[in-house]
């Protein structure tokens, strides 16, 4: 299939799915869409139906897009754009809502946004009206601080009247610096907030970015902080960005295509930022690559997992079912004559047949064969048999996670090892890279292997789902194979001829990978995958 | 000095010359960080004429962190644990301001006790009980903050239905806002006293709220 096919199909559901107070992050987008589309022909050919196209953003990037965002704003009604920046925030930087509302009850929206009346009036009006009556000294139309030295002033907040450096928002509330600053730095980095109102009883005003670069002249860390809260703020608002969610890392991954939730019920946008390539889900916390299994459904699985799998594992180990009612019975006695709590049904815990069998003066259950407990053990492995099924899935889910991660610890050795043959014998590093390559590929193909046991939990029985585990049965035999190789000893003489198999089976390896996850991509755009289970997005 | 010792040393200095707003603030132990703060149940309200005490932690980040409060007196209110003490106000939280001070925090409290919030609740069966039934409700706040607040004693009808009490004068039942007589019912069944309490609070059997659960329902619950 063509990726071309994809990307038509894509543009029709996004302007479908997406809602009308929504369009600006819609029109957006599509122009992107439409760059990419035009100039970027190569990286079509290149890119695999289970990819998808994204672009990393750096901080400076992202504050870009919010200066335009803010200029389009201040071209618009003529504002401060640090009060358009404030509304913008306000509406969680929808510029339709801000217009539509500001048109509507300008002095209302300000008052909710927390912008000064004083920053609002068009810029034109020099020196805006002065509404203050009280002794606002310096009525700096730039609004935002005065910075005065009058007689003995005592800071409402701390009590000190030795202070002579106070700072008002343009609501003329003043503090001392001192208390502005550890309010800022407590607000800033204790509750991660940015929005950083006066102090002063029900004055909502908020202060505005060179306000609080002001007050933190001496702490640049936490300014940067701050800044960083900005942008983390504008990129949770924006559905076509997503924040690289490792620690330490700021980079911004752009995935016009993952915006729409529509589109995740065909792709699975695993993307990565640029500097450090951390590889992450674009549309769902779970931190894993997990292609081939759509967000939604892996989302399903990794809940049950939670949830049920160790609770399944204890029922499995502990309980069994009463042969009338199905009840869940654990057994906490010595005796074998079970009454079921629910219907009174009383049984042997043995043979799972009617007590009434047993006789009463004795105990010995020798009754296997009768037809009654027959019955009763068949009704019970019938209940039993879809807690056995999600076992299966689960184990060998679990299974590869934990193989994965054995792969790397021998990996970790093995390097060692070719490392001191680098220096004994007469190979080249690049020669004994192979087993570098070959060990990402298994941990690749081992997770593309987990997620195919999610997914075929999940897979309606019929051809299509045969398939799939045909497909998934050739990849894990090859995975084995490769790994099997990887934990064969190594020395100098056979080296070559090991490298010449790793080599071999790697390539092979890669291809069973591609052929999977290709298959299931156009699997999800032709329409051809049936879930057992409801699906959002699915019929 | 320490801009938060000044700062609490003001505070607690202004109430005490402040003989106005019925809030004092005395020290615990002899950390100024650690503060008992009381005030009066306010009138027309089932906390009238009880006296109620506050524990206040200053923490470090004071007043740029919200106080930590929580009731030392048992108070029988929506928005405060019956169990802990512990508060359910905005203010307190995320709507803290550092110009809020101990006092107008405790007038806060105060004005908490007059108006409850049942929809945000801090004890979810005290919530019940008011949503349920508003009068009954009443009646057993003013049982406690009789008996744990000093208030005064409760009605001659509230009493009457409550009687027998128990040595210490405190009656479980009527502490849990419940009818004697429906606690005989499921007590005669041979159930204990307490146990028979307890699920009654958690089904919040009280007012008109009895006739919509039916009796196997608390059996069934009293056997779990």
């Amino acid at each position: 299939m063509s990726s071309d096919y994809e990307y038509s199909d894509e543009d029709g559901d996004y302007y479908d799915d997406e809602l009308m107070d929504e369009d600006d992050q819609d029109s957006a987008p599509s122009e992107e869409e439409m760059d990419i589309d035009a100039f970027d022909g190569p990286i079509k050919e290149k890119r695999k139906a289970y990819q998808v196209d994204f672009i990393t953003l750096s901080k400076q990037d992202v504050e870009k897009a919010m200066d335009e965002n803010i200029e389009y704003i201040t071209g618009l009604f003529g504002i401060e754009p640090e009060a358009a920046s404030l509304l913008l925030r306000h509406f969680e930087w929808n510029k339709e809502k801000v217009t539509e509302k500001y048109i509507d009850n300008q002095s209302g929206v300000n008052a909710a946004a927390g912008v000064s009346a004083k920053t609002t009036p068009p810029r034109s009006a020099t020196s805006g009206p002065s509404r203050s009556t009280r002794r606002t000294a310096p009525a700096s139309s730039r609004s935002k601080k005065s910075l005065s030295v009058e007689g003995p002033f005592v800071c409402p907040i701390c009590f000190d009247d030795t202070q002579t450096r106070t700072l008002a928002l343009a609501c003329s509330h003043k503090f001392c610096t001192e208390c502005w600053m550890a309010y800022a730095t407590n607000k800033i980095k204790s509750e991660g907030e940015f929005k950083i109102t006066c102090m002063a009883e029900e004055c909502n005003l908020v202060a505005t970015d060179s306000f609080i670069q002001s007050i933190l002249t001496t702490d640049p860390s936490t300014f940067d902080r701050y800044k960083e809260l900005l942008v983390r703020y504008f990129v949770s608002c924006n559905r076509e960005l997503k924040f690289c969610p490792y620690p330490e890392c700021a980079q911004t991954v752009s995935c016009p295509a993952a915006a729409s939730k529509f589109a995740l019920t065909t792709i699975i946008p695993i993307v990565n930022c640029e500097e450090q390539k951390h590889k992450f889900c674009f549309a769902c916390p779970i931190e894993d690559d997990h292609r081939p299994l759509i967000c939604t459904v892996s989302k399903l699985w990794s809940q049950k997992c939670r949830d049920d799998s160790e609770t399944a594992n204890w029922i499995k180990s502990n309980t069994k079912e009463c042969s009338k009612c199905q009840s869940t019975i654990e057994k906490d006695g010595g005796c074998n004559h079970m009454t079921c709590k629910k219907c009174k049904y009383e049984f042997c815990w043995v043979c799972m047949g009617p007590w009434s069998e047993h006789g009463t003066a004795w105990y010995s259950c020798n009754r296997y064969d009768e037809k009654d407990s027959i019955d009763a053990r068949d009704a019970q492995s019938k209940s039993r048999a879809s807690l056995e099924r999600y076992l299966h899935y689960y184990n060998r889910w679990a299974n590869h996670e934990q193989s994965a991660k054995l792969s790397m610890d021998l990996y970790a050795k093995t390097e060692k090892k070719m490392e001191e043959m680098q220096l004994t014998s007469a190979l080249t590093w690049i020669e004994v890279q192979f087993m570098r390559k070959a060990v990402d590929e298994v941990f690749r193909c081992r997770m593309t292997l987990k997620w195919t046991y999610a997914m075929a939990y999940y897979l309606q029985k019929g051809n299509q789902k045969e398939i799939f585990e045909d497909n998934q049965r050739d990849l894990e035999k090859a995975v084995e194979d490769l790994s099997e190789l990887l934990e064969q000893p190594i020395d100098a003489e056979t080296i070559g001829l090991l490298r010449q198999k790793v080599t071999d089976k790697t390539v092979y390896v890669q291809k069973r990978n591609e052929k999977v996850l290709e298959d299931s991509a156009a699997g999800y755009l032709e329409g051809r995958w049936k879930w057992n289970v409801t699906v959002e997005g699915f019929d | 000095m320490d801009a938060r010792l000044r700062r609490i040393n003001k505070e607690i200095a202004d109430c005490k010359s402040d003989k106005t707003s019925n809030v004092q603030i005395e020290l615990i132990d002899n950390s100024p960080y650690h503060l008992k703060g009381s005030f009066q149940g306010p009138e027309d309200t089932p906390y009238a004429g009880g006296q109620f005490d506050v524990d206040i932690v200053v923490p470090e980040a004071y007043p740029f962190q919200p106080v930590k409060m929580k009731f030392i007196t048992k108070v029988y209110h929506p928005n405060i644990s019956s169990v802990s003490g512990a508060i359910c106000l905005d203010i307190l939280k995320d709507a803290w301001s550092p110009i809020f001070t101990l006092k107008s925090t405790l007038i806060s409290l105060q004005s908490l006790l007059c108006s409850p919030e049942p929809n945000d609740p801090q004890d979810a069966e005290v919530a019940k009980h008011y949503i349920t039934s508003k009068p009954s409700f009443t009646e057993t706040a003013r049982y406690w903050t009789h008996i744990y607040a000093g208030g005064p004693e409760v009605s001659a009808n509230v009493k009457s239905s409550k009687v027998p009490q128990n040595n210490a004068g405190q009656d479980e039942i009527a502490m849990a806002g419940l009818e004697k007589a429906h606690v005989d019912q499921f007590e005669s069944l041979g159930f204990p006293r307490n146990k028979v309490i307890e699920v009654l609070k958690k089904l919040n059997y009280r007012g008109a709220n009895v006739a919509k659960i039916n009796e196997d329902r608390v059996v069934e619950e009293l056997l779990k």
